[in-house]
């Protein structure tokens, strides 16, 4: 199938690598040719980032071996392996906010120097400039990197990775924060390198995309190699299918929903440089779905309703009356849970037993003079595991040990606790393997057909389209059109995302987004 | 939630205090008597009322410096306003609410101005100080009616009276803190406080209660020492915070936040007091025990980091 590992670019074999007593890679083969792009694929925790790492220097393999041009290579560190022209794009960047663009390209790089001594900052901006444009942006690198997009941010670190003369970049979920529209300029990136000889890795739980960019797809599965192909022997089912081990249910199912009374709305709510004259209303039995570029205010307008940001000024109604909510725990009492879209620094305390984190939420129901009753706290987090199928550790194991998908119902278990009647989810799929992510497509339906308000904020928007019964495309602070029934499209959506097509209303034709 | 790694580092430290005894007792033949542990007891009743407080802020990853010169106001409150006319009953009412109010306003000022606790409590340190030295005008109040001395001198049998105060404040702290709901909420907020508030925590009221807490021990222990040595004046406790934190640490509680217990602090308590009891008794300077202080609190820090990496 391949050809003789000797004349290969990057390739692994037999790599073992575990964490205490949890095998991460078993035994996996993996190899990339130059100008290639190689896709792998998994579940959450089937050991793609690992094995990543390993190639890389950011772990060390307990067993097997690794070669770069035919040579046996051992890094001790990214650092050696960026010498040797190897880059990762990891999955959370590594990058520094309140420094320069410049001066995070030039992190851990030879900077140009004056004479004497000092940093040459012109040369550094220059360079900087040189490097970005190669990949066609062009902005001011003398900006804090803190004020970019999480797109251009992207391309930031792409360009850090190249900048070494990598001839192997892995990129680890580089779309995950990424609208589609920024997706495709990062594909066009990825075309480019690979036609100048660079060998991508690419890591993604978006199979379409997969499909798109790469010329080989390797699926791994609980640490273990399950099958390496070309593209083009491959079709979506038969990739879930060896993804998940077992065939998957087509759409995500949808019950039948009866629409009934205004649970929530919103009436000229705005808070100043976030998102202004926002009109929205909840159903009890419906899902909205909220769609938008990244950047577009749908994460702060949710943080609003749920007292994590108070709006400026505005209504927030419950059942008709006005109401004043300024914490989370305010929101809470009065029956609203939000499930937020950064699951590791504000969904989960991860040194917390899964059990407490499930508790969490509702320890004033679980405990009687302040003191917490133990069995009700365990019994609450059983129901809650079995109910969402949390897998992978006993319930005083820390959530820390959980696979991303277990991780996501773990936070969803825990908002659920209080049985609120108004569900907002903020990404709730994100970085979220195949086989969860339709669980709990199927669970944000079930919560729907009960009766309760959904509101869903995604950045897919197959996923949007599949669970909403009303879509709001919200673009610079503002909704920009409300779409219901067979009106709602991925075409429309997106036109009213970017700004392409007139809003429903009089606004302006804007400018789209950069 | 982190039973197992908890007895581990307790198991340490209790390994650690019964070297440290057995090492004091052959520096001084007269250290391991039962006579000399009690009598020495009496010596830190008050920094460990304070660390048990003082346990609890450093779980929320805060930390508490003015607690040394919040000892010396709630000291000179009592012992000027007795002077100035007031009942001792009503003197020490003030004092406790004194020592109250401040730490309410530590919390305060940590929660609503957002301001890290570090700069924060390094301000009232100086304030509350300064304070105690503006009112007592640098001047002591020694003469109290006799009934005063039962807080600090009185023993029942060979135990001091203060002891039974300590074993109490450590079950109530230790079962707040380990079996609460509040105590839950402390944890949280240390180990991820934007999750925390996520969750519904009401971080700001969890933390202003938690400073308060630490005043109000505070002021305890300041009437327990102002009754002891029989006297109140603005320079007490001069670098007691030191003592402190030093105990809450060797306990095994972390400056990052989220761990931390009162076992441990407890058995930190201990073995900063033996430590300073028996170089005491072994003749070893004031100056030099500052030093193997230090030396303890960089070794105690190792260790703890040690834990974490070892469970990370």
């Amino acid at each position: 199938m391949a050809e003789p590992a000797s004349s290969r670019l990057l390739s692994l074999e037999g790599i073992h690598k575990h964490f205490g007593g949890i095998v991460a890679v078993d035994g996996v083969d993996f190899d990339l040719g130059h100008g290639e792009v190689h896709a792998l694929v998994g579940e959450n925790g089937a050991g793609k980032s690992t094995l990543m790492k390993v190639a890389v220097g950011f772990h060390q393999p307990d067993e097997g071996r690794v070669e770069v041009d035919g040579e046996p290579v051992a890094f001790r560190s990214t650092r050696d392996a960026e010498a040797a022209g190897i880059a990762i794009i990891p999955q959370e960047l590594d990058q520094f906010p309140h420094l320069s663009v410049a001066e995070n390209l030039a992190v851990g790089r030879a900077r140009p120097r004056r004479r004497w001594g000092g940093i040459d900052w012109d040369a550094l901006a220059e360079t900087a400039r040189r490097q970005l444009g190669e990949l066609g942006l062009d902005l001011d690198v003398t900006a804090p990197l803190g004020l970019l997009s999480a797109a251009n941010r992207q391309v930031v670190a792409i360009a850090r990775a190249l900048a070494g003369d990598a001839r192997v970049v892995v990129m680890d979920e580089p779309t995950a924060a990424l609208s589609e529209r920024e997706t495709e300029r990062l594909f066009a990136i990825i075309t480019d390198l690979s036609s100048r000889g660079v060998g991508v890795v690419y890591i993604s739980h978006r199979l379409e995309e997969v499909f798109r960019i790469a010329d080989r797809i390797t699926v791994l599965r609980d640490g273990h190699h399950v099958r390496t192909a070309t593209t083009s022997e491959l079709d979506t089912d038969e990739l879930v299918r060896l993804m998940v081990g077992r065939p998957l249910g087509e759409q995500v199912p949808r019950s039948d929903r009866s629409v009934g009374d205004t649970a929530l709305e919103l009436r000229g709510l705005t808070r100043a440089g976030a998102f202004a004259d926002i009109d929205l209303v909840l159903r009890r039995g419906e899902v909205l779905g909220l769609a938008g570029l990244i950047g577009a205010g749908r994460t702060e307008v949710a943080q609003a309703m749920f007292g994590v940001a108070p709006a400026d000024s505005g209504d927030i109604l419950l059942d008709g009356e006005a109401v004043s909510i300024r914490s989370p725990e305010e929101a809470m009492r009065r029956g609203i849970a939000y499930v937020p879209e950064e699951r590791r620094s504000q969904g989960l305390v991860l040194p917390f037993s899964i059990r407490a984190n499930i508790s969490l939420s509702s320890l004033e129901r679980l405990s009687r003079g302040g003191l917490i009753n133990r069995r009700a706290e365990r019994e609450l987090a059983e129901r809650s595991a079995t109910a969402l199928a949390i897998r992978g550790a006993e319930l005083g194991a820390p959530a820390a040990h959980l696979s991303g998908g277990n991780q996501q119902k773990v936070v969803l278990s825990k908002a659920l606790a209080r049985e609120p009647g108004i569900l907002l989810f903020d990404e709730p799929t994100r970085g979220v393997d195949v086989g969860a992510k339709a669980e709990i497509a199927r669970l944000i339906d079930r919560l729907a057909a009960d009766g309760n308000a959904v509101l869903v904020i995604s950045s897919e928007l197959e996923e949007v389209l599949a669970l909403a019964d009303r879509v709001a495309v919200m673009r610079e602070g503002r909704v920009v059109g409300e779409l219901a029934g067979t009106e709602a499209t991925q075409e429309r959506v997106m036109a009213l995302a970017t700004g392409s097509a007139k809003p429903d209303d009089e606004a302006a034709p804007a400018q789209a987004q950069p | 939630m982190t039973r197992e790694r908890l007895l581990g580092r307790e198991a340490v430290l209790l390994g650690v205090l019964v070297v440290v005894m057995l090492g004091m007792s052959l520096l001084s033949d007269q250290f391991l008597t039962l006579g000399n542990l009690l009598r020495t007891s009496r010596f830190f009743v008050e920094i460990g009322l304070i660390a048990l407080g003082m346990t609890l802020v450093i779980i929320t990853a805060g930390i508490d410096l003015s607690v040394g010169s919040a000892l010396a106001l709630v000291s000179v409150t009592i012992g000027f306003s007795y002077a100035a006319g007031a009942p001792l009953a009503l003197a020490i009412l003030l004092g406790l609410l004194v020592g109250l109010a401040g730490g309410c306003f530590n919390g305060v000022m940590v929660t609503r101005l957002d301001l890290h606790p570090l700069v924060v409590t390094l301000g009232t340190f100086a304030l509350f100080r300064g304070l105690a030295f503006g009112v007592s005008d640098a001047d002591a109040v020694s003469t109290y009616p006799e009934w005063f001395a039962y807080f600090g001198q009185f023993y029942l049998g060979p135990v001091p009276g203060q002891l039974f105060v300590f074993i109490a404040a450590i079950t109530a702290v230790w079962l707040l803190l380990a079996r609460t709901r509040f105590g839950r909420y402390v944890y949280a907020i240390g180990a991820n406080e934007e999750a925390a508030r996520f969750s519904g925590v009401p971080v700001r009221r969890v933390k202003v209660t938690i400073y308060t807490i630490t005043g109000a021990l505070v002021a305890l222990a300041a009437v327990i020492y102002t009754s002891r040595v029989s006297s109140a004046r603005a320079d007490f406790g001069q670098g007691l915070e030191l003592d402190v934190i030093a105990a809450v640490v060797l306990g095994g509680a972390s400056i990052r936040g989220g761990v931390g217990t009162i076992p441990g602090t407890v058995l930190g308590v201990l073995t900063i007091a033996v430590l300073r009891n028996g170089l005491q008794l072994a003749g070893v300077a004031t100056t030099w025990q500052l030093f193997l202080l230090g030396v303890l609190l960089i070794a105690a820090v190792f260790v703890n980091e040690f834990f974490r990496r070892r469970d990370a």
